[in-house]
């Protein structure tokens, strides 16, 4: 089933933050320059980052840019009964038919949760 | 990583030995189009949307006809090889302005380590870099040359 719009709006911003840190990152590019690959259009990743961003309600954006700080993964897929950051076991409601769809919090560790 | 372990990442469904598409995006767009058909993907224009913008960030088309396409994410939940070639060659932006003719797109869950790709990464384009293997990839045309070509 194609990701809800929230999700993956979010997924996209934490894929392309990830792009970006890696190839900040001293070592990580340093390995891939090593391999032949120029990472030379780094401000056009943070451009279709901005443009990313703005598509994601402010509130949302702010719990994201919290979270990342503490995180390096600030929203990840429920597996089981786990939220996947602190393993700690999530509650009934949070499978409930009307949770489901929304974007959930642990109420362990704060991460922003989706049921893939 | 030995040459004959790169041979577990390889499946034969996930090869596609005549690639249709003339352009590099829409050479992207018919893996990523089998893969959601091998029911590997759920969300085709999520991964297309992020294989674009690690394209954007540098291209990955090395030079000597072959490419590889990566990147990770969180939609991704198990490491994914897909092998393509294209006997004619496409556009694929390379670092040497030549023509691409294979193609190796590795997709990786964003929850794990970079290191999972980038040692599959390394091993393949060090294969590459051999002229004579190099070579028999671009005429290869069915699964069981591939494999005895990675080592199996």
């Amino acid at each position: 089933m194609p990701l809800k719009e929230a999700h993956r709006l979010l997924i996209a911003l934490q894929d392309l933050d990830i792009m970006i840190k890696e190839a900040k990152d001293k070592s990580t590019s340093k390995e891939l320059e090593s391999l032949g690959f120029k990472l030379t259009g780094l401000e056009e990743l943070q451009d279709a980052r901005s443009k990313l961003a703005k598509k994601i309600s402010p509130t949302v954006l702010q719990r994201y840019k919290k979270l990342t700080g503490r995180y390096t993964m600030a929203i990840l897929p429920v597996t089981g009964d786990l939220c996947l950051g602190c393993f700690v076991k999530l509650p009934t409601s949070f499978f409930s038919s009307i949770n489901r769809d929304l974007l959930q919090t642990c109420e362990n560790c704060g991460r922003l949760l989706y049921i893939p | 990583m030995e040459t004959s372990k790169l041979v577990p990442f390889f499946q034969e469904k996930l090869c596609l030995f005549h690639l249709r598409s003339r352009k590099k995006m829409s050479v992207l767009q018919e893996m990523v189009r089998h893969l959601a058909e091998q029911k590997l993907i759920s969300d085709g224009h999520f991964i297309m949307e992020m294989l674009k913008n690690r394209e954007s960030l540098g291209s990955t088309g090395l030079g000597n006809g072959v490419a590889f396409p990566h990147g990770r994410s969180l939609a991704i939940k198990k490491l994914i090889v897909l092998f393509a070639r294209s006997a004619g060659g496409i556009d694929f932006d390379s670092l040497d302005g030549k023509p691409t003719k294979i193609f190796f797109l590795i997709l990786a869950p964003s929850d794990k380590g970079a290191e999972v790709y980038l040692a599959l990464l390394s091993q393949l384009i060090g294969l590459v870099q051999k002229p004579a293997e190099l070579k028999k990839l671009t005429e290869v045309t069915d699964y069981k040359s591939l494999i005895e070509l990675l080592g199996g």
